[in-house]
């Protein structure tokens, strides 16, 4: 009779003796799959106990002088607000930043795993990645792991050697190149205010104004959006954090308090 | 049955899922809670010898506590041929320390530590060791009494119970227990918990094991049965005051 | 449900906060493990000591905590090593994120707080989610009591977003034993609401002369 030992796998089995380590122990790890016959089922289940932060309102746009990008800060798991503090702006590198929308924990790791790939690609080919090529690498590898419950909506933006450079792109596999882009739950109210105000020939100061005016009018709608209006601009030199408000604050900036003016004084009754 | 495993490419290795091997969906022939507490000079544990199926109480002389090498006493409670599996593993494991022939000896941190990893792994595979595991023993006069779950949960304490045990007797436990009982004590603690257990656990009964460990060794004693009372006034009159019922 | 799977996870409950200030950190949990309405062990301890100046609080199933801190400690073991010296805080963080992400796909159900001083011996907390997003704020709290004990942090502790431009300073006004008073009266209230939390706390308090532990006894119903 031969022992059945599998439930040892993955642990060292005692008959390889002890000093032997599993030979991939440094290398890096691939991805664990659950080994359950219902992949769905069990994400859809897996999801709903760690509770994903969601909720976002997240814009960028081209114009004259470069690339405005612009996002909230609010995270919130249903009706409970779970930061006020994301940083929904990601610095890929000097010249290339991503916007989060969607899962927080996908947008931050295949960013950061496009930074690799991006520096990677410099140091072969002794010049920057295009804003084209990057947002199509995130693209291409978002697609692989398309089915599988990834949730990512983000926009890449850049300046490389043909000039600024937008790309908006998910998890279902889309990437699309264009002037003026807006997503998250919050996108309807940044558009609205986006649409209205665009020009290409806007100046830096006016854009960013536009930009944070958009943020803020999502803010003040969009339930599962607030925090701290962030505005970014990349321009040939890379990029610049140009502000980060509170909205709270930039309410009385766009509504400030007025004082009503006194209709009637309060005077003594006329003794009957 | 497995997934293969996806790199950090991005790229498929491969997700050809192979069927046909065999895993516990539900546990067929199983035993119910296992106690187990530290007192004076080690550990003493507890269950009874039923194995259920399902609702039927298929076996009567189970022994469901067993010595693991010198130092430690393994009980269990669930799936019984899982247990047995376990048993074949530990069996290997303690046989191979022993070739090494060094003067070294797994203890019960030791034996607990790889039943954790076991129980674990399984769950990991998605087929799981239909058990709760509770491990005691003493080495180089240290106590040592943890249990494991059936996902790899686990745990030290003065005293563990599983199943219905960790509802019915963990409070009495938690009551009465000392760092100083003597083993007449901790045997009287264990037969008043399996007691309760026996009136009010359906699967639980009256032929118990009772075993000890000590610096010098493991004793399990004899099968033998406790003496019942179905004379409280509860159980004579059961629904006595409790209006709208007949 | 035996095909989805969903038994392979158990809410053990716990909670953890970390408050950090300008040349400390305090991380705190409870040490109640439970499942549903039944307690397993009343002194069972959330915090792992990863380095010399870096400590994880982790709440979730238990199974994966422990599986977690392993994981962590034979990757930091590896690291001394190589590189002859511990593991910064940062990177401890970053290293955590990864290992978290790389079960994205079967998650390890723990919440994590890291804690301890960075490079310049500031007091730093790292707060995740499950699958490894993470972010760096001055103090953070997971786990059962985390809806109820936030709030009261926020209140006390507000401080100005990192967000900010121009950015103001955002560390904790407390010192520290202020910040470990405050933290044993969240753990006191959120004790008297939250069943998942209870039995004792444990306090680590990470500063320049190294790494203290305080416990403190919380109600036992």
């Amino acid at each position: 009779m031969k022992l059945d030992t599998s439930g040892l796998e993955t642990f060292v089995p005692p008959s390889r003796g002890l000093n032997v380590l599993p030979s991939d122990f440094t290398a890096s790890p691939a991805f664990d799959l659950p080994g359950c016959t219902d992949f769905d089922g069990f994400q859809k289940n897996a999801v709903q106990m760690v509770k994903p932060a969601k909720g976002t309102t997240t814009l960028a746009f081209i114009f004259k002088e470069g690339v405005i990008v612009a996002a909230d800060s609010r995270a919130s798991m249903g009706g409970y607000i779970s930061s006020q503090t994301v940083k929904k702006i990601i610095e890929i590198n000097p010249y290339m930043i991503g916007t989060m929308a969607g899962g927080a924990a996908d947008c931050q790791f295949w960013h950061r795993n496009l930074g690799i790939k991006c520096r990677l690609h410099e140091l072969a080919n002794k010049r920057r990645i295009s804003v084209t090529g990057a947002s199509k690498l995130l693209a291409n590898i978002l697609y692989s792991y398309r089915g599988m419950g990834l949730s990512v909506g983000t926009m890449i933006a850049g300046w490389d050697e043909t000039g600024p450079g937008l790309y908006y792109v998910d998890s279902e596999g889309g990437r699309l190149k264009g002037k003026r882009f807006s997503v998250g739950s919050g996108s309807p109210y940044a558009y609205a205010v986006l649409d209205s105000g665009y020009r290409f020939d806007l100046s830096i100061e006016e854009a960013a104004e536009l930009a944070r005016r958009a943020i803020y009018h999502a803010t003040f709608r969009d339930g599962a959006s607030g925090g701290v209006a962030s505005v970014y601009y990349v321009g040939p030199d890379g990029w610049k954090k140009l502000s980060g408000d509170d909205v709270g604050e930039l309410h009385y900036k766009y509504y400030p308090v007025v004082t009503s003016s006194v209709e009637q004084e309060m005077a003594e009754a006329p003794v009957a | 049955m497995e997934w293969g495993a996806v790199s950090s490419e991005g790229k498929e290795v491969s997700t050809i899922l192979e069927s046909g091997s065999q895993r516990t969906l539900s546990p067929y022939v199983t035993g119910t809670s296992v106690l187990g507490l530290k007192y004076k000079d080690g550990v003493i544990m507890a269950a009874d010898m039923g194995g259920s199926y399902g609702s039927t109480l298929r076996y009567k002389s189970v022994e469901r506590i067993k010595p693991i090498g010198k130092h430690t006493l393994l009980g269990a409670s669930g799936e019984i041929s899982d247990f047995q599996e376990i048993l074949r593993y530990l069996d290997e494991l303690i046989i191979y320390d022993h070739m090494w022939d060094d003067g070294n000896s797994l203890g019960p941190k030791e034996v607990h530590n790889y039943l954790n990893r076991v129980m674990y792994n399984r769950r990991n595979k998605f087929d799981p060791l239909w058990n709760s595991l509770v491990v005691g023993g003493v080495k180089n006069g240290q106590k040592y009494l943890g249990m494991v779950g059936m996902i790899g949960t686990h745990y030290e304490d003065n005293h563990v119970a599983t199943g219905f045990g960790n509802h019915l007797a963990r409070p009495i436990m938690r009551a009465e227990w000392r760092e100083d009982l003597t083993f007449e004590e901790a045997v009287k603690i264990l037969e008043k918990c399996l007691l309760v257990l026996l009136y009010r656990d359906r699967s639980a009964i009256n032929k118990f094991q009772i075993s000890k460990i000590t610096e010098e060794g493991v004793t399990i004693s004899e099968p033998y049965a406790l003496k019942t009372n179905w004379d409280f006034s509860a159980f004579q009159n059961p629904t006595k005051g409790a209006e709208g019922s007949w | 449900m035996a095909l989805r799977g969903d038994w392979v996870y158990e809410n053990n409950g716990g909670t953890c906060v970390a408050i950090a200030g300008s040349d400390y950190c305090v991380v705190a949990a409870d040490t109640r493990l439970s499942v549903g309405y039944s307690i397993y062990t009343r002194d069972y301890s959330k915090i792992c000591k990863l380095a010399d100046k870096c400590v994880l609080a982790s709440s979730g199933f238990q199974g994966d905590m422990k599986a977690l801190q392993k994981n962590l400690a034979a990757k930091h073991l590896i690291y001394q090593h190589q590189h002859n010296k511990q593991m910064s805080c940062p990177a401890m963080a970053r290293l955590l994120s990864n290992t978290l992400y790389y079960k994205r796909f079967f998650p390890y159900y723990t919440f994590n707080i890291l804690g301890g001083l960075d490079n310049e011996g500031k007091g730093c907390v790292y707060s995740y989610d499950a699958v490894g997003s993470y972010e760096r704020t001055g103090y953070s709290c997971q786990g059962t009591g985390g809806n109820l004990i936030t709030p009261v942090l926020d209140n006390q502790l507000k401080s100005p977003s990192p967000l900010l431009l121009p950015s103001r300073d955002a560390v904790t006004p407390l010192s520290e034993s202020e910040a470990v008073d405050l933290v044993k009266d969240v753990f006191a209230s959120a004790t008297e609401r939250d069943i998942y939390t209870g039995d004792k706390l444990e306090i680590i308090i990470v500063n320049a002369t190294g790494i203290r532990q305080e416990f403190l006894d919380l109600r036992k119903d």
